[in-house]
């Protein structure tokens, strides 16, 4: 009796339990589209931005534990020319353009280079900054000054970033084989070059300075600019009218001179006309 | 899933690193268990301190912290390891702590009657240690062991924070690369779970062998 008793208590708890699960897996999407995306953030009164936050001058914690830099200015400019307020996330580099598409935020401005690849999976504004991409190794390092002396070397990059792809896509082929070593942030990166556990990595040199000057890293940039990349606002696809809005954010701004502004302060100079 | 297929001997070779980083860190987490176990039960009063002291912190922070330490936070010290190095320290100083627990207890449940015996005999206290106590402490350790065995496999994966090029690692660059999140996440699901089942089977066989003994 008992035995049997227990029977159907176990055939009950699996059948409940089976329930659940299967109520977990339908995933009703019954909110139909009425209204596009830019309609959604202006009703909401507020556009979800994500970025590192671990990458200064262009995006970064302040002393207030604010997300601050260069990007957060620009996607606030462009909220309140849409009329709404920008809230902030911050995650690594690599997870942001995934979590975008999961729709965990609105837009990622993190110096997102604009690349065909991506292009295929998200979609850009037109581009807010252009960089310099130079060679960057230990202050006592002298035999690496141009793409080619990487033969052999460990050259550290970001995870997920265009640098690591085009490394691995257009370097490696033509200088012949490195070791790639990728690191989660850029700080642990250039730590690990002051450390001399990877022989050079690639980077803006807007990126370098603040760090340089924080930590004292003894680390140095070589050579001319290995490729300009032009950074844009990413934000999922087909979303015309919300990329079209920020478009035009972005011409005023830098019409009106509030651009120049925002550049001035976080770099200390004019942007390159 | 043919994405995964098409990149497998990529993946493959995290997962070389993966079972190499495990086996490794179990190799010295034993030893260190070991010695930490009989220096907790065995040890004059300050050395029984410091293996408490060592145990408490092992396994009261967070390996990811550990591993971050060991590989970052030393180098301001002037201890600059290799990615590998420092993942092999960290993993068996993490594994040691754990199984130094397993130990003790095992060695606890050997009752005081066999102790005494093996002293009555005229052994040792290191002899009745090595030939009674050890003996009988090793089968009550295993399943634990087997435990914390198939727990370090899948705490390998957070070395990737240091560059080592495991299977977690591996997935998150093929992620970068192709931006196909799922597929990849799911096919080393797959690859670890293989691996712990394989790994169990193994630790099976072993209890059955040491079993056999008596």
């Amino acid at each position: 009796m008992i035995k049997r008793k227990f029977a159907v208590v176990t055939i009950t708890a699996l059948a409940v339990f089976g329930l659940v699960l299967s109520a977990c897996g339908g995933n009703s999407d019954a909110g139909t589209k009425a209204t596009n995306e830019l309609e959604q953030i202006k009703a909401a009164g507020v556009i979800k931005v994500g970025t590192m936050g671990t990458y200064p001058p262009y995006t970064f914690l302040n002393e207030q534990k604010e997300v601050d830099g260069f990007d957060p200015d620009i996607a606030k400019e462009i909220a309140k020319r849409l009329g709404v307020k920008a809230e902030f996330t911050t995650q690594d580099f690599s997870g942001l353009i995934p979590s975008l598409q999961a729709k965990k935020f609105d837009i990622v401005i993190s110096q997102v280079t604009i690349t065909d690849e991506r292009k295929a999976q998200i979609d850009f504004t037109d581009s807010y900054i252009t960089n310099n991409v130079k060679i960057i190794v230990n202050t006592n390092n002298t035999d690496i000054t141009k793409l080619e002396d990487f033969k052999g070397k460990t050259i550290g990059v970001g995870l997920g970033t265009n640098d690591e792809t085009y490394l691995r896509t257009e370097v490696l082929p033509k200088v012949g084989k490195f070791e790639i070593k990728t690191y989660d942030d850029v700080i642990t990166s250039l730590k690990d070059l002051d450390a001399g556990r990877i022989d050079a990595t690639i980077n803006n040199l807007y990126a370098l300075k603040p760090i340089v000057d924080e930590n004292g890293f003894e680390i140095k940039a070589v050579g001319e600019a290995i490729k300009s990349d032009m950074a844009g606002v990413a934000l999922r696809k087909d979303n015309t009218e919300l990329r079209d809005a920020m478009n035009k954010a972005l011409a005023d701004m830098k019409a009106d001179g509030t651009y120049d502004t925002l550049f001035q302060k976080w770099f200390g100079e004019a942007p390159a006309k | 899933m043919q994405l995964v297929f098409d990149n497998l001997p990529f993946l493959l070779k995290g997962a070389g690193y993966t079972l190499l980083l495990t086996i490794v860190s179990m190799f010295f987490g034993l030893i260190i268990g070991l010695v930490v176990a009989v220096a907790r039960l065995k040890g004059n009063l300050p050395i029984r301190w410091i293996a408490r002291f060592y145990v408490s912190i092992i396994r009261g922070t967070p390996l990811l912290v550990q591993i971050v330490i060991i590989y970052y936070g030393l180098v301001d010290y002037g201890i600059t390891l290799g990615s590998l190095t420092a993942a092999y320290i960290a993993l068996s100083v993490n594994a040691g702590a754990y199984l130094s627990e397993t130990f003790r207890g095992a060695i606890l449940s050997v009752p005081k009657g066999q102790l005494e015996a093996a002293y009555s005999t005229g052994m040792t206290p290191w002899q009745a240690m090595r030939r009674i106590v050890l003996p009988q402490a090793m089968r009550i350790a295993i399943p634990p062991m087997g435990n914390t065995f198939i727990g370090m496999l899948k705490e390998t994966s957070l070395v990737s924070v240091i560059t080592v090029s495991e299977l977690l690692r591996q997935a998150q660059l093929l992620i970068a690369q192709y931006y196909q999140y799922m597929p990849f996440y799911l096919g080393i699901g797959i690859m670890y779970w293989i691996m712990s089942t394989g790994l169990a089977f193994i630790l099976e066989r072993f209890e059955r062998r040491l079993a056999k003994a008596y």
